[in-house]
């Protein structure tokens, strides 16, 4: 096993017993989640056809703001065991760190998903059922982009002051193609892409998760530095 | 006690500075290879800086650090794969036993992590009975000697103890002594910041003060 692949793994596997020893956190995000949920449909009341017209963007943005709760843990675990330049006193690459961080976001958030669009399906009246397969595909690029990018100002973020504030402040304007993308492929799939209009938005998904992925961890050592 | 020739450790004119703090100004230091030295002086003279910037943690604001032979800002992860550094809080995971965190820091040092052989060694610093329970329920003498068996996982040529016997009981103090005893035989150089000449300096070759973040005196 490479020395990139060991560290990294290492890492995802403490951070995941981590939070399963603690579960208070993904119980949280899940009853946030739900709560969000339940805000937009009663704001928007009872009428199903605009329920169910606007559930794909109703679902992210409940990913996004649960999300972001989550990622600010991410290294907040860190500090209460010694700070971030503990872990990264550990020779080898830096990157490691990112990517172990990067991969326990992503199987949380994947977690989230599993439970959230059966339930915005409920809610929202909506057969995900059909679409299953593609609804996958996007979910995944989404996610990809969005802890990403989150995992990134996270680390970013970690010894700010008001790092609550900073942290969506940085995050979402980041993270605009990726709403788009997510949510355009989302609302285009459900309503049967009568405009063939879901390639385009899967490629721009595609194409920035690759951008964000690169650009993230080739410049993640220098965050670190102090 | 004769010093070897080689140094491990040479500073030159290093300044950090925090906002408008000064921690360390203009501090020189060389520190040969096989020495012990204790580093003491009161609370905030800039001893903490000073292993943190020797450990590659914190970037010096003006001035050349060499550890190993490797410069601190150029060669950092160099200086990484021979050195090891104890904070007085610990490198230590709340949720993770006391075995899932020595399993962590094997994997991440790349040294053997098989259950039986982190066992014993979390039993040479006593803590073999509280393997299995979570850091959470440790004391901090217990979250100290687990540090100690992290840093007994890698063969370090440059150890960098800060306040290492606070919050110690005598039998811990003993278990930190024997252990730098077992460091300076192997050959390590080990760096000891300390309230206390009592404690740092038992196996120490010679003492260096800080004073406000400049090297006050040295003394054999």
């Amino acid at each position: 096993m490479s020395d990139l692949r060991r560290r990294s793994t290492a890492i995802l596997w403490k951070d995941l017993l981590t939070e399963v020893r603690t579960r208070q956190g993904f119980s949280a995000m899940l009853s946030f989640a739900a709560l969000v949920l339940f805000l937009f449909s009663f704001a928007i009341g009872p009428n199903s056809a605009l329920l169910s017209q606007l559930s794909g963007g109703l679902i992210w943005v409940a990913i996004i703001f649960t999300g972001t709760l989550s990622l600010g843990r991410a290294f907040q675990t860190e500090e209460l065991a010694g700070g971030i330049r503990l872990l990264r006193a550990y020779p080898g690459d830096p990157r490691a760190i990112f990517l172990g961080k990067l991969g326990a976001n992503l199987v949380l958030l994947a977690a989230l998903q599993i439970l959230l669009f059966p339930a915005a399906g409920i809610l929202f009246q909506v057969d995900f059922v059909p679409h299953a397969p593609a609804l996958a595909g996007i979910a995944v690029l989404g996610t990809v982009g969005f802890s990403v990018a989150g995992t990134f100002f996270s680390a970013l973020t970690v010894h700010a002051r008001a790092r609550e504030l900073l942290l969506p402040l940085l995050l979402f304007p980041a993270l605009i193609p990726v709403v788009l993308g997510a949510v355009g492929g989302t609302e285009a799939l459900l309503a049967g892409d009568p405009m063939s209009r879901l390639t385009g938005w899967v490629r721009l998904l595609a194409a920035y998760d690759v951008i964000l992925f690169v650009v993230c961890l080739w410049i993640f050592p220098v965050v670190l530095e102090e | 006690m004769s010093r070897p020739l080689s140094s491990a450790i040479r500073v030159d004119g290093l300044t950090r500075r925090f906002g408008r703090r000064w921690a360390l100004r203009g501090v020189d230091l060389e520190v040969a290879s096989g020495e012990t030295v204790a580093l003491l002086g009161a609370n905030g003279t800039g001893k903490t800086t000073l292993l943190r910037v020797l450990a590659t943690l914190l970037r010096p604001t003006a001035g050349s650090v060499v550890v190993c032979g490797h410069e601190v800002t150029e060669e950092a992860d160099d200086i990484r794969s021979r050195l090891v550094l104890m904070t007085p809080g610990g490198h230590v995971y709340d949720e993770l036993t006391g075995l899932e965190n020595l399993t962590f820091a094997a994997r991440m040092l790349g040294t053997r992590s098989e259950r039986e052989v982190l066992r014993e060694r979390l039993e040479a610093v006593g803590l073999g009975s509280a393997a299995d329970l979570v850091a959470r329920s440790y004391s901090t003498g217990m979250r100290k000697r687990l540090e100690l068996a992290r840093l007994g996982l890698g063969q370090p040529d440059v150890v960098l103890l800060d306040e290492p016997f606070t919050s110690l009981d005598e039998e811990g103090v003993t278990l930190v002594q024997d252990t730098i005893g077992l460091w300076r035989a192997r050959g390590a150089t080990v760096l000891i910041a300390s309230h206390r000449l009592s404690e740092a300096g038992r196996h120490a070759d010679r003492s260096v003060r800080l004073e406000a973040g400049r090297i006050f005196e040295e003394a054999e």
